[in-house]
């Protein structure tokens, strides 16, 4: 009843309105209560028919600009609420639109509604070229930026775009002339613009702006440049090259801008021209002019003085960029460098010298980045490693940051070295990366049976130099568990399957040696061979190098002797069926067949699996392996609904993996991550419920949201509250995440539609991330889940996309499989505030600060972490303290410090209660939620249970 | 009007920095440095020549200081306590509180008598209002001036000019390259008369830094991981933070556990200045300021004098810079003898230290003084990072701003002429190196302040583009102009050009639009067009008509001269691909060209009065603009042509 009561004042105003036709204009008061009431959903449909009769009355009536805006306004507001209307709606204001030729603004806004109804029909606007020019020949300047940027929305024609895109980058206005660029930019193809004249008409056009005295005009035309440049360059292959030299030229004269942003669109634009003379491209990495450049025709039949200033405009530009101040310019500058280092081999030399360099960036992104264009080098043949590279290249694998050495390993890869000096410092490198982190034992296991692989010759000469170390101490039993001599177990067996002929001087006992490694090699050697092939060629090596030790020997005197060796064979699958016989056989459907992988594409075999039975040194492990094992199998029946039969499987579980816990301080981590996991999984199968077919229609919009927002909760804490994940299991994480988002985009009532879908596509993009650098194949699930974000992100109104795509991408899912390896560390944190309870307060004196005494635990916590104390009173207001780690303890794993928290904000209270909480702000947010000063920049992940602290003034305990 | 500028300091010279622009009425010195090669008055500019009565006030209209080295500043308070100078002197807010380190070091480090005395800093100092960068400051009506960010040393700053019209940059000391904890110089794209730039390096190009970075660390790891120390002497601001920041970065990285000692207090207390000024500091350390001070060294510890002798490795930065005496030579000594040592020394040290004789060649012993000798057996690396900017960041500067106009201070004579003669050629830009004493005088922008009409501005509101093509005749040599290419198709917008500057007598001058103009005016617009008359055979015209104009044509009666027009316009029209014909019944016409039959008998344009053959001719009359010239003369020679090609 009580709703009833501004609805019927309202609908009095209408009346009154509509009785009065002479008083057109609607007072804001009216128009605001109209809003209310076409948002609210229950409002009956004959007031809304009223309101629509009286906004076309005042549509049509009013003079008012004002008036007239929010009608227009509250017209869209009809449209979008009440789909019924809008056909109505849309048929009003478009008569309307053709009318009010006098403002240009309204007519604009108009245009705007019509256009948004039309979107959400998916039927085009009809708006002819002529009304759109003559709007845009208007004196208002922010509607002809905003017709020129909405042009797309208006499906007007190319021609006739592209003529007044190219017409208003003349314009005084610094503004329209960048949005007419950014416009130029979207016609730049070749199915739009096939005159020649006129691609080199926008091209000249856009290098007349880049001396432009805005930054964001040079910068829109330095990507109008690049992209015109292109069509030209693309246009005639005769002439390719001359304007690739043209552009390269133009856009290198940018990389020494002013302004950063300038600099970062010209450098990027560099790394996407694919041809350019070589002599200029040498210029780039010197400042000094070179003589060749001076001299050679590279230029055109330019005069002299423009040949040198054009000579100069390029001169060490790539250097420029390269120590830029700022990191983006850095960064895309090594990107560039991708492209560019493919054009000349001389180039890509003179470049690496550089990018070695800049593996001392102070900026983590641009270290990573150049690694990432060195692998790329490497892919395509081009990494000539240098002795002098070493120190820096090696250097970045003792990286605090584990992409950074995980990179570099992969280089390492496929890195041809060239000498035995160099292959024993990067030996040493990864034996010294081994035994700092042995948690990256399965991936540097696999570098060094690359690199042994690749350099068969160097590999045999240091087995031989240290094959003495590698015997074990004392007869009978066998000890290789320091981690140098393991790695250099690997790198001994990969020499047979070398391409030299060297496999025969490693002693053959080494392989035995191997054996008793079995597991660890084989999980490292994943994309290579799976377990049982390692094993079969392990025993063969140790067997038959033995046997053929003779004819090793006897091969240097008979060179034409047929020699059968494991490393001529590694090549052809069938010959090692047929010549080794019965171990290889074993696997099924030729999965035990040893993938060759040629140097050229190691990036496409990318296998992992994860059926292989581990190598279990401890029960412990093996036992919540089994118990993980099962978790996997209950996905059926959350699939189909048994709700309370998998919550009582999950307590049992949870009850079992509980007396690990406290039987072995050892796999504390791993114990608190199996427990997290179940917890995660719990969550989804309560909120799996709301999505069958059953339940459909009685399960609540807000429950449901909880219920989604707790499992993300928990599947946060799961990622960021663990130290030593495998790339692996962040993925798993990660797939679950994405799960997460998908579910709730796939609910149409569910709401923030548009914050799901940001970070649905922030979570595949780093999925994407990491896929890049793993050797790991993407579930179907994460493939389908990329594929639809990649389609979001580039739909061009960032409208939020259909549940029912969001819907079907959940057939794709199915639960897969943890597996923990005993390297996992638990993060958390222990805060006790002694001799504080309800009985014992703490004086404060008041409007002086109050400081806490705190006792702080911390576990796993390193440096790099950002640690907060976060204080907050009954009335909500919070306030953050920074704990600097640098002064608490050296050790990572366990610090433990008194640190007494400083309290600024007292109340004017006698007593008061504090709440106190140890947080830790969450690394992956690649985005900071929130800038505020003094406070974290990133979202926080609570690392204990909130501890009450009590307060009392003096004298009033 | 002209900017007219005295070069009192740093003319052809490295050293006391002073500069007098007189702009617009307006008054302003640059920078008021002290030479420190001299003792006597040659160490101070020489003031007399700004007022030869010494009433500074009223010859100056302020002092603006760039950043606090002597070179730039010395002479400061000399020349407000001494000379008496009373006006407003504008500097960065960091000069004054660094002023007075800066005097006590040199006076520690050299030995020197006192130039000035803290007194006199102090009384200076208050006559210093504080820019603070990028802050725009109206010190009076018509004078502006604005601080930009120069990146040579902690609170360095350019200074945008404005009096009027006029407008000019003075760069004082800037650094084109960023390094680890100073950005490189920033500024606006400005419309400038003047640009007056520093040249210390005008010929000096300089590789990336990152390599001598790579062998900087290179060696001092190497040289702690063999467990020996590193001595790093230097002064106390600028490299001590830049190197001090690249090694903890580096120790982060390394995860490496081997101490960093800081020597001197001082030290401590420049980076305590650091810490305040973060603004003044690169874009890295502002960005992670919220989190972590990057001068809060975590791996730094004070140095104790009794650890000099201690075991172990460790890195040390010690003061002063060119091991002239002090702390760094007292370490200097207990730790050049060992061959696991490292002495890192800055790229340049003064004659006569001892770093000079270590950096030239590499000694064995040296004398400390006649007395003692001492072995150095420890390894030496040389850095050398400049905060100067090289001649390619000059050049950078100067290509980006340019100014109408460039003049060089603060650099070598010969080199400096080697500078000024690639930016006139290579941008063609005119430039000066005026020796100490000597004025130069340039011309500056002279802006009238009009009205402009209603229509005018009307006008100018809508856009007015069009697109012009180039015919294709002018294809072959003016497609590159001037060394650029020239698209055919050219698009223009001529809404400022189309108005009409009006100065009448008595009256404010005015902008108006063209149409106003004629009205004032009491005129009408003249349009200039050619005009032609000419015969053509009709013998010819009939043949054309019975090869071209199919059998349909034959079977109307053409004996009428109404046909003749189509006829032409059937040669044109196979004759002239591509260009625009239109009939229309009474002429023909291609853009502005037309023709038609001419019917009088004394036609003013007929210049050949009767054709060979009078009875068969007939005349044409044609007509043109003077855009369409060339066209037109090609279709009259179609026409004619063709006419006497028959005879």
């Amino acid at each position: 009843m009580d709703r009833d009561l501004p609805n019927s004042s309202c609908e009095q105003s209408i009346r009154s309105s509509s009785e009065n036709p002479a008083e057109d204009s609607l007072s804001p008061e009216t128009l605001a209560s109209l809003r209310s009431l076409v948002i609210t959903p229950s409002t009956p449909d004959t007031t809304i028919s009223s309101i629509f009769q009286t906004l076309t009355r005042s549509l049509q009536l009013s003079r008012d600009p004002l008036v007239l805006h929010h009608t227009l306004k509250l017209l869209s507001d009809l449209a979008s609420y009440r789909p019924s209307l809008s056909s109505s709606v849309s048929e009003l204001v478009r008569s309307h639109a053709l009318l009010s030729s006098d403002s240009t603004r309204l007519a604009a806004e108009s245009l705007d509604v019509l256009a948004s109804i039309a979107e959400r029909e998916g039927t085009p606007v009809d708006l002819d070229d002529r009304s759109f020019v003559s709007l845009c020949f208007g004196p208002s300047v922010s509607v002809r930026s905003w017709l020129l940027r909405n042009a797309e929305r208006f499906r007007i024609g190319p021609h006739v775009l592209l003529t007044t895109f190219l017409g208003f980058t003349r314009d005084p206005y610094p503004y329209v002339r960048k949005t007419a660029l950014d416009g130029l930019v979207g016609l730049s193809k070749p199915s739009v613009v096939e005159d020649l004249d006129m691609i080199q008409a926008c091209y000249c056009r856009a290098v007349e702006l880049l001396l432009d005295t805005e930054d964001y005009v040079r910068s829109a035309a330095v990507r109008a440049v690049s992209a015109w440049g292109l069509m030209l360059v693309a246009f005639n292959l005769k002439t390719k090259l001359y304007w690739s030299d043209n552009l390269f030229v133009k856009l290198c004269s940018m990389g020494r801008d002013m302004s950063m942003e300038v600099r970062v669109e010209a450098f990027d634009a560099l790394g996407k021209i694919e041809i350019v003379s070589v002599d200029i491209l040498l210029q780039t990495l010197s400042k000094r002019v070179l003589g060749t450049t001076k001299e050679m025709g590279s230029f055109g039949q330019c005069p002299a003085a423009e040949v040198e200033r054009s000579a100069s405009s390029v001169a060490g530009v790539l250097v420029h960029g390269l120590e830029d101040e700022f990191y983006e310019v850095r960064k895309s500058t090594c990107h560039s460098l991708r492209t560019l280092t493919i054009i000349s081999a001389e180039f890509s030399e003179k470049a690496l010298n550089l990018l070695m360099d800049v593996l001392n960036d102070d900026s983590m992104f641009v270290r990573l980045q150049a690694l990432e264009t060195m692998l790329h080098m490497a892919t395509y043949g081009l990494l000539k490693v240098q002795g002098t590279h070493m120190h820096m290249f090696l250097g970045s694998l003792m990286d605090g940051n584990m992409s950074i050495s995980s990179a570099t390993r992969k280089i390492l890869k496929l890195v041809k070295l060239p000498n035995l000096e160099t292959f024993k410092l990067s030996v040493d490198g990864l034996i010294d990366n081994l035994e700092r982190h042995p948690q990256d034992e399965a991936d540097i296991f696999s570098v060094l049976f690359h690199i042994g692989r690749n350099h068969g010759k160097y590999g045999v000469s240091i087995i031989n130099e240290v094959f003495e170390e590698m015997e074990p101490p004392s007869e009978g039993k066998l000890g290789f568990d320091t981690a140098r001599v393991a790695a250099l177990l690997v790198l001994a067996i990969s020499a047979p399957l070398s391409h030299g002929q060297h496999a025969c001087n490693i002693p053959p006992i080494i392989f035995s040696y191997a054996v008793t490694l079995l597991g660890r090699i084989s999980v490292a050697l994943t994309d290579v061979m799976n377990q049982d092939t390692l094993l079969a060629y392990l025993s063969q090596c140790s067997r038959s190098t033995r046997f053929s030790a003779m004819e090793f020997n006897l091969r240097e005197d008979k060179p034409h002797l047929p020699a059968v060796t494991i490393a001529s064979l590694s090549h052809s699958s069938n010959e090692i069926n047929s010549t080794v016989g019965s171990p290889f056989q074993q696997g099924e459907d030729g999965a035990a067949n040893l993938q060759y992988q040629a140097i050229r594409e190691p990036m496409e075999v990318a296998s992992l699996h994860f059926g292989y039975p581990l190598e279990v040194q401890d029960e412990v492990i093996r036992s919540m392996n089994l118990i993980l094992a099962k978790v996997k199998d209950i996905w059926p029946l959350i699939q189909s609904g048994f709700t309370n039969e998998v919550l009582r499987v999950l307590r049992s579980f949870k009850e079992e993996l509980a007396t690990f816990a406290s039987g072995s301080l050892r796999f504390v981590g791993d114990v608190a991550f199996a427990l997290q996991y179940l917890q995660v999984v719990k969550q989804l199968a309560k909120v799996w419920e709301h999505f069958l077919p059953a339940r459909k229609l009685c399960s609540g919009m807000g429950e449901l949201d909880i219920a989604l927002g707790k499992l993300e909760t928990s599947l946060r804490e799961m990622r960021s509250r663990f130290t030593g994940l495998s790339l692996k299991q962040e993925l798993q994480i990660l797939e679950l995440l994405l799960l997460t988002f998908t579910l709730r985009l796939s609910k149409v009532e569910s709401c923030c539609q548009v914050a799901s879908l940001k970070k649905l596509s922030t979570t595949a993009s780093h999925v994407e991330s990491i896929l890049k650098l793993g050797s790991i194949e993407p579930s179907n699930f994460m493939s389908e889940v990329s594929k639809l974000s990649y389609l979001t992100r580039t739909s061009s109104f960032g409208a939020p996309c259909d549940p029912f795509l969001f819907k079907e991408l959940l057939k794709y899912f199915s639960l897969e499989q943890f597996v923990v390896f005993g390297t996992i560390g638990h993060i958390k944190a222990e805060l006790v505030v002694p001799d504080n309870d309800a009985e014992n307060h703490l004086p404060f004196v008041p409007r002086l600060p109050v400081g806490i005494p705190c006792e702080i635990t911390l576990h796993n916590i390193c440096s790099e972490n950002k640690v907060w104390v976060r204080m907050t009173m009954d009335d909500e207001s919070t306030q953050f303290v920074f704990l600097d780690l640098d002064h608490f303890g050296s050790s990572d794993e366990v610090r433990k410090f008194t640190y007494v928290v400083p309290f600024y904000r007292i109340p004017s209270a006698l007593s008061f209660i504090l709440r106190i909480c140890i947080g830790m702000e969450c690394s992956f947010e690649d985005v900071p939620s929130v800038k505020r000063y003094g406070g974290p920049d990133r979202e926080l992940t609570y690392l204990c249970q909130e501890k009450e602290v009590h307060l009392s003034m003096v004298g009033e305990h | 009007m002209a900017i007219e500028c005295l070069v009192l300091g740093a003319g052809q010279q490295v050293g006391k920095s002073c500069v007098v622009v007189s702009m617009n009425g307006k008054r302003i010195m640059f920078d008021c440095g002290m030479d420190m090669a001299y003792h006597d008055h040659r160490r101070h500019p020489d003031f007399s020549r700004i007022s030869e009565y010494g009433d500074f006030d009223k010859a100056l209209t302020c002092i603006v200081i760039t950043h606090f080295h002597l070179d730039h500043i010395g002479a400061l308070p000399y020349f407000t306590e001494v000379c008496g100078y009373r006006g407003p002197i504008y500097m960065t807010a960091l000069a004054p509180s660094m002023l007075e380190d800066y005097r006590k070091v040199m006076v520690e480090r050299r030995g020197e008598e006192e130039q000035f005395t803290s007194e006199h800093i102090v009384e200076c100092m208050k006559k210093v209002i504080a820019v603070d960068v990028k802050q725009t400051v109206q010190v009076d009506k018509d004078l502006m001036i604005r601080a930009y960010y120069a990146g040579h040393v902690l609170g360095a700053a350019m200074f945008y000019t404005k009096v009027g019209d006029s407008a000019i940059v003075y760069t004082g000391d800037y650094n084109m390259t960023p390094d680890r904890h100073l950005g490189a110089a920033q500024i606006d794209r400005l419309q400038l008369d003047l640009l007056i730039t520093e040249s210390t390096y005008a010929t000096t190009i300089r590789d990336s830094k990152y390599g001598r970075e790579a062998e900087f660390l290179k060696a001092v790891h190497k040289c702690v991981l063999g467990g020996g120390k590193v001595l790093i002497p230097t002064f106390a601001l600028g490299r001590a933070q830049e190197l001090c920041i690249l090694l903890e970065d580096y120790w982060e990285r390394m995860n490496l556990k081997i101490p960093i000692y800081f020597s001197s207090g001082l030290t401590m207390q420049a980076n305590m200045y650091y810490k305040m000024l973060i603004s003044w500091t690169s874009q890295k350390v502002k960005e992670t300021y919220s989190t972590r001070n990057a001068f809060d060294f975590k791996h730094v510890l004070n140095f104790d004098r009794s650890m000099i002798s201690a075991p172990g490795p460790c890195v040390l930065f010690a003061t002063p810079g060119w091991i002239s005496g002090g702390f760094s030579l007292e370490v200097f000594k207990q730790w050049a003898p060992s061959e696991m040592n490292l002495i890192t020394l800055p790229g340049y040290c003064a004659a006569g230290t001892i770093g000079h004789k270590l950096m030239s060649g590499k000694p064995s012993k040296i004398d400390l003084d006649k007395d003692t000798q001492l072995d150095v057996r420890c390894q030496i690396h040389q850095l050398s990072f400049s905060p100067h900017t090289d001649a390619k960041g000059i050049m950078d500067l100067v290509k980006f701003l340019s100014p109408k106009h460039v003049i060089l201070v603060h650099g070598e004579k010969p080199k400096m002429a080697t500078l000024k003669g690639r930016i006139y050629s290579e941008l063609g830009i005119r430039c000066d190196d005026p020796a100490n004493n000597e004025t130069v005088c340039i011309p500056s922008t002279h802006h009238v302040e009009v009205g402009a009409s209603n229509t005018f501005i009307r006008s100018s509101l809508n856009p007015n583009f069009n697109f012009s093509k180039m015919s294709s005749e002018d294809e072959s040599d003016s497609r590159l102009k001037d060394g650029k290419f020239m698209p055919w198709l050219q698009v223009k917008d001529e809404r400022a050009a189309e108005g009409i500057l009006v100065e009448e007598k008595g009256k404010r001058a005015k902008i108006v639009h063209l149409d106003e103009f004629l009205l004032m005016l009491g005129e009408k617009k003249h349009d200039i067009r050619f005009a032609y008359c000419f015969p053509i055979n009709t013998d010819n015209l009939e043949d054309t008509k019975s090869t071209d104009v199919s059998s349909s044509s034959n079977a109307l009666s053409v004996s009428g001269r109404s046909s003749w027009l189509p006829m032409l316009y059937i040669k044109l029209s196979d004759e002239l691909s591509g260009g625009n014909i239109q009939y229309f019944g009474e002429q023909i016409q291609v853009e502005s060209f037309s023709v038609s039959l001419c019917l009088k008998d004394r036609c003013p344009y007929r210049i050949v009065d009767s054709p060979p053959n009078k009875c068969e001719a007939v005349f044409f009359c044609c007509a043109w603009s003077i855009a369409d010239e060339k066209l037109a003369w090609k279709i009259i020679s179609i026409l004619e042509n063709r006419n006497y090609g028959t005879l």
